[in-house]
């Protein structure tokens, strides 16, 4: 095989994508429109999955559990050597943040199209994030320094603080690991049971403690370094529509951001970049902040990956995000300087969940029966769905995203409103009804929520959601 | 005809690549017919490349069949797979006899062939008793988790 060789750039011939669902079609994408030819892994109930389909190879790498499957990096590193990658791309969640899969990665001769190990040091844990960005002035909730290691710690940091806190696992992600208290007792109580739970979920049952900002608002900024240490961010979104921590409906601008404090834009881009500077990050990521009413901001984390959310980024900047990082990996430059990024119009995702939010957001796994998505202009669809498609119980529930682009907020939500009236699924259920009734809502309309948002609608005065019209 | 002009046969099967023989004389008849991967064309010689790498279909999505041997495995048979994903070698080194062949009888501790992956030399046991009957993969080709790899028919 003919490897071009420029210095220390180096074309990509091949890619293994280590992932699957909607994120494997997206990265396919991407390496088709450059030309680099896509590797599948597998687990045997995905062997019908969209991304299988359109790799041009495919390689079966275990039983359905993710431990026997997508987190097998032995396997992983296996099929990519017996089909001669170039590099591999981790997608978000499974391997994407381990530091130790990006290690074996390149001691096999095998580019990890991410952060490097040095960065991802630099940023390993929750706590060391917090410590770091405190390092280069960059605020962060007040809370406890490095880990809680026992009850009086707990105790006296929530003195100092004040309630409510949040006790966070420092190894936790992806909103998972995290529980409020709101005086002693639930402290000494959460305290335990979240360590416990940590231990369980993520191997490491270290937490710490944080002041839990009510009313707060999820604002992240996505940043881009290269392999020179140049890095740009290309603005934020507003993530503040969560369920349980998990997020719903993303949009950029934020309106909190364009209504109320403008300014905050730059402190916070500028503080971003302050961070990923200091851990000498490379490739995509995203600095996460939480932001209260009174334009506060404070540094939450750093996720050291491309994200679920990033393809309202991509249509307002007109920026292929996952098209970079592979030419990042490359060892190409950024050509695109902080003056370069144009935020032009206003762009909203929805994530379509298999739950039925009329019972509790239940999974819905099951053979989607029809599947007819939105379309026309300003209307994106990622997603690995298919009529006839058999969606496994085995793996999270996204099933696609569905992304609206417009000139500005009220022509993306009309499009979004549009959007999810046509997008017929039968066969399972869906969170589309859900957030129908989201995109409705007198308030989201105004631009005016925060992190409650969604406890108050499921819980509050607007009960009625929309009925399923199928 | 002795064991010796019977071998002889063999032998000259295996060097001219020729998978099926058979003699007759006027009380006397044999056939000899060999049955690894590379003599039964349909195996090795599809149009979608080795049988681990399932052919893009163009215009949509379809099932695919994956990793399958073209005939499936008649009732009394049973087939060893791969347990993991990396180069499958028939004999512990290029200069050695492979460790088994159609006809070898197994037992669950035997080894029957190494699948290398990165790096190691990994010994893959039968897990069954019985004969070997078909020998699925070549020599040196990669393979897949869950991938057939013999027919063993069980005794």
């Amino acid at each position: 095989m003919l490897k071009v060789a420029v210095g220390d750039f180096t074309m990509f011939e091949k890619i293994l994508i280590a992932n699957r669902g909607e994120i494997a079609v997206r990265i396919i994408r991407a390496c088709k429109e450059l030309n680099v030819r896509t590797v599948a892994v597998y687990s045997e109930p995905d062997s019908n999955s969209m991304h299988v389909q359109m790799a041009d190879e495919a390689i079966c790498i275990g039983r359905a559990p993710s431990s026997e499957s997508y987190l097998r990096i032995d396997r992983i590193v296996s099929a990519a050597e017996i089909t001669d990658v170039d590099a591999i791309h981790p997608g978000y969640g499974f391997l994407a943040e381990n530091s130790h899969f990006a290690d074996v990665c390149e001691n096999c001769n095998i580019r990890f199209i991410g952060p490097n190990s040095r960065a991802m040091n630099a940023l390993e844990n929750k706590a060391v994030s917090r410590a770091l960005a405190k390092k280069v002035g960059v605020p962060t909730p007040p809370g406890s320094d490095g880990l809680t290691e026992n009850e009086q710690d707990a105790l006296a940091t929530a003195k100092q603080i004040g309630y409510p806190v949040m006790i966070k696992a420092v190894a936790g992600g992806g909103g998972r690991g995290m529980r409020a208290a709101h005086n002693d007792i639930s402290l000494i109580k959460g305290y335990h049971t979240a360590r416990t739970e940590a231990e369980k979920a993520f191997g490491d049952s270290g937490v710490y403690i944080e002041k839990y900002i009510e009313n707060s608002h999820h604002i992240e900024f996505q940043i881009l370094g290269d392999s020179r240490g140049k890095i740009i961010h290309l603005g934020e979104r507003d993530c503040s529509i969560q369920r349980r921590n998990q997020k719903l409906v993303e949009e950029t601008p934020s309106p909190l951001i364009e209504g109320k404090f403008r300014d905050l834009r730059k402190k916070m881009g500028k503080a971003a970049i302050r961070i990923a500077e200091a851990a000498q990050y490379t490739n995509s990521g995203t600095v996460e902040f939480i932001v209260d009413d009174q334009g506060n901001y404070f540094f939450l984390e750093v996720n050291k990956r491309i994200q679920v959310e990033h393809p309202i980024t991509e249509e307002v900047t007109g920026v292929d995000l996952v098209k970079l990082q592979i030419m990042i990996a490359m060892g190409e430059p950024l050509k695109l300087s902080d003056s370069d990024v144009n935020i032009k119009g206003h762009a909203i995702e929805c994530r379509i969940n298999a739950e039925d939010p009329f019972d509790d957001f239940r999974p819905s796994p099951g053979r989607i029966e029809m599947y007819y998505p939105p379309g026309g202009p300003g209307v994106r669809i990622d997603s690995h769905a298919y009529a006839g498609y058999t969606i496994p119980p085995y793996y999270d529930s996204l099933i696609g995203k569905l992304i609206t682009y417009g000139k500005d907020r009220r022509e993306a939500m009309d499009k979004m409103n549009r959007a999810l009236s046509e997008f017929m699924i039968t066969g399972i259920k869906t969170t589309i009804p859900f957030e129908q009734a989201i995109l409705q809502d007198p308030n989201f309309r105004r631009g005016f929520y925060s992190t409650s948002f969604i406890d108050n609608l499921l819980g509050g005065a607007r009960r009625e959601l929309i009925e399923d019209k199928v | 005809m002795d064991l010796k002009d019977i071998k002889a046969i063999i032998d000259l099967m295996k060097k001219n690549a020729i998978s099926e023989f058979e003699l007759e004389k006027q009380d006397f008849k044999i056939r000899l017919k060999r049955g690894i991967c590379g003599a039964s064309g349909a195996q090795v010689d599809d149009s979608s490349g080795a049988n681990l790498l399932p052919a893009v279909t163009q215009g949509g999505p379809a099932a695919l069949p994956v990793g399958t041997a073209p005939t499936a495995a008649s009732p009394g048979e049973l087939e060893i797979k791969s347990p993991m994903i990396g180069t499958f070698y028939r004999a512990p080194s290029p200069e050695a006899a492979a460790y088994v062949e159609i006809g070898t009888e197994v037992t669950p501790e035997n080894v029957v062939c190494i699948i290398e992956a990165m790096k190691v030399m990994n010994e893959i046991k039968a897990e069954v008793r019985g004969i070997i009957t078909q020998v699925l993969v070549e020599n040196a080709k990669p393979v897949e988790f869950g991938q057939p790899l013999f027919r063993v028919r069980s005794i």
